[in-house]
């Protein structure tokens, strides 16, 4: 995959201060397509499927919502905690906005813990894209498995 | 020195490349002075033109609320724009709704002042300052949230009403490269003019309560703007039906108190305060003791997950549930009532739901609407 006009623009919106503070890339120095590639290749190696995995967090954060901001259990598997902040975020491809929603899931079988938004969900579901290293929102794949399918 | 040459040209260029760049830039972007008129002529004033309307309003000491330190995504900077300043941008189309557009509701973060301009705000926003403040205090409430208290330097005083809110202003810190401004509830009273108290709840990867809880220390300056928002105590004798979660606390503690301050004992209020275990609970003691004091205050506690070990006697289940079931069965239904939320847009929701579904009128509900 290359560096696209379009991927281009979306590293830019990715910087600290263009959408979010903190920015998408943390300390990561690897070009956007190098982070979504090795994330696809490691998702495709611990067997995890983008759109099972997308619709197992859309079940967590709805179902976490009706905890009306208080951390609630899920399927007797997660402890999930859902904060709603004032406003809305833009995705860094230009392809959506969204409501600024935390949702912290704890797998009470392991302890194993992630956080994830709202648009952490489209930037998985729409563009393989997990987040740069370093920032507080990254996706790691080998999380991901722990805190949904272990 | 030959090896220096190269890379010296290569700078040398690089600096006459910016400083043409800067010039240029200060003379095609250069707007020159225009007029700022403010609420047909009720304040107006030269400035420099080519910014962000709010940065030049709060460089006139002038602040419209902003949650997002002016990156558009919050949608809380609208303000009313009579001029013609061009069509409504990409950027703010997603957070205004149709009757704002048609309005000439504008986001002042994103509209730039270019040529003389005339637009509406609230009266009230006069009153808004920045305040150099002194960290007097900061206290756990929680295992999450914690209580700070400001002490005003400059100015050294501040006129609110209970329920209305202040913005921190959060410096760079670690990886946070840029100043961010999060809004939170004043939690004190506002006969105390030279302090403010705030409850602020931890949410994990937040910039700004991340550094409340980690970073910041007694004794530290922070600066704040303030006071905003219409959430606050109607000055009616319906009876009161407060409703709060984690740190939504804040303005109810704030109202109460300030109704105890002026001895307003026949007003009938109900606070509901949802937390999952006793653990996530507060103030309850102190409630328990303002009950004793305010004949009318009823304060019921509700645990939606309580552990065993804490023993709880209270109510049980979620915060929505118990409303509706004091609603149907224990608050007066003959009398006017008038609703008083704090918490998340999805809380809320849910208890306007539960209201309106006892008959409440929803124009009685009063919260400090996040979006």
């Amino acid at each position: 995959m290359k560096m696209t006009p379009e991927l281009k623009k979306a590293k830019d919106n990715m910087q600290p201060g263009e959408i979010t503070s903190e920015g998408f890339l943390g300390e990561d120095k690897r070009e956007l397509v190098d982070i979504i590639e090795q994330d696809e290749e490691m998702m495709e190696s611990l067997g995890i499927d983008y759109t099972d995995l997308v619709e197992k967090m859309h079940h967590v954060m709805n179902e976490g919502r009706k905890g009306l901001g208080e951390p609630t259990k899920v399927d007797g598997k997660w402890d999930v905690r859902v904060d709603e902040s004032r406003g809305f975020l833009a995705c860094p491809f230009e392809d959506g906005i969204f409501r600024k929603i935390n949702v912290i899931v704890k797998n009470m079988e392991n302890d194993e813990e992630i956080i994830f938004t709202d648009m952490s969900v489209h930037l998985l579901d729409k563009h393989h894209f997990h987040q740069g290293k370093g920032t507080n929102f990254r996706l790691d794949p080998k999380k991901l498995k722990k805190v949904f399918y272990d | 020195m030959g090896f220096l040459t190269a890379p010296l040209v290569v700078a040398i260029l690089t600096a006459l490349l910016a400083a043409i760049i800067t010039i240029v830039d200060s003379i095609v972007n250069n707007y020159g002075e225009v007029e700022l008129d403010i609420n047909d002529g009720s304040k107006k004033i030269k400035v420099d033109g080519g910014s962000p309307l709010l940065t030049t309003l709060s460089e006139q000491g002038i602040f419209i609320p902003s949650a997002c330190g002016g990156r558009g995504s919050c949608g809380a900077c609208k303000v009313k724009v009579l001029s013609d300043v061009g069509p409504i941008l990409p950027t703010e189309a997603p957070l205004l709704e149709e009757d704002e557009k048609k309005n000439g509701i504008r986001l002042s973060c994103q509209i730039k002042v270019k040529d003389d301009i005339k637009i509406e705000i609230p009266e009230e926003l006069f009153n808004v300052k920045e305040f150099k403040t002194k960290i007097e205090s900061i206290k756990d409430m929680t295992h999450d949230i914690k209580e700070v208290r400001l002490e005003l330097l400059e100015p050294n005083s501040v006129d609110f009403k209970a329920g209305q809110y202040a913005q921190l202003i959060i410096p760079k810190y670690g990886k946070i490269k840029e100043e961010t401004q999060r809004a939170y509830s004043i939690s004190s009273v506002p006969s105390d003019k030279n302090h403010l108290e705030f409850l602020i709840r931890l949410v994990p990867g937040g910039i700004a309560t991340t550094y409340v809880h980690e970073h910041l220390e007694e004794g530290q300056n922070l600066n704040i703007v303030g006071p905003f928002g219409d959430f606050y105590r109607r000055d009616t004798d319906a009876t009161m039906i407060c409703v709060a979660g984690g740190s939504g606390m804040a303005p109810i503690k704030s109202i109460i108190e300030d109704m105890y301050e002026k001895e307003m004992f026949d007003r009938e209020i109900w606070y509901f305060f949802g937390a999952r275990s006793k653990k996530d609970l507060y103030y309850v003691e102190y409630f328990e003791e303002m009950q004793k004091k305010m004949k009318n205050l009823h304060f019921i506690p509700a645990l939606s997950d309580p552990e065993p070990e804490d023993n709880w006697e209270g109510e049980t289940g979620l915060i929505t549930d118990v409303l509706d079931k004091y609603l149907k069965n224990e608050i007066n239904q003959e009398k006017e009532k008038e609703g008083y939320l704090c918490g998340s847009p999805g809380m809320l929701d849910a208890c306007i739901k539960v209201m309106s579904d006892n008959e409440m009128k929803e124009e009685k509900i009063f919260y400090d609407k996040f979006a």
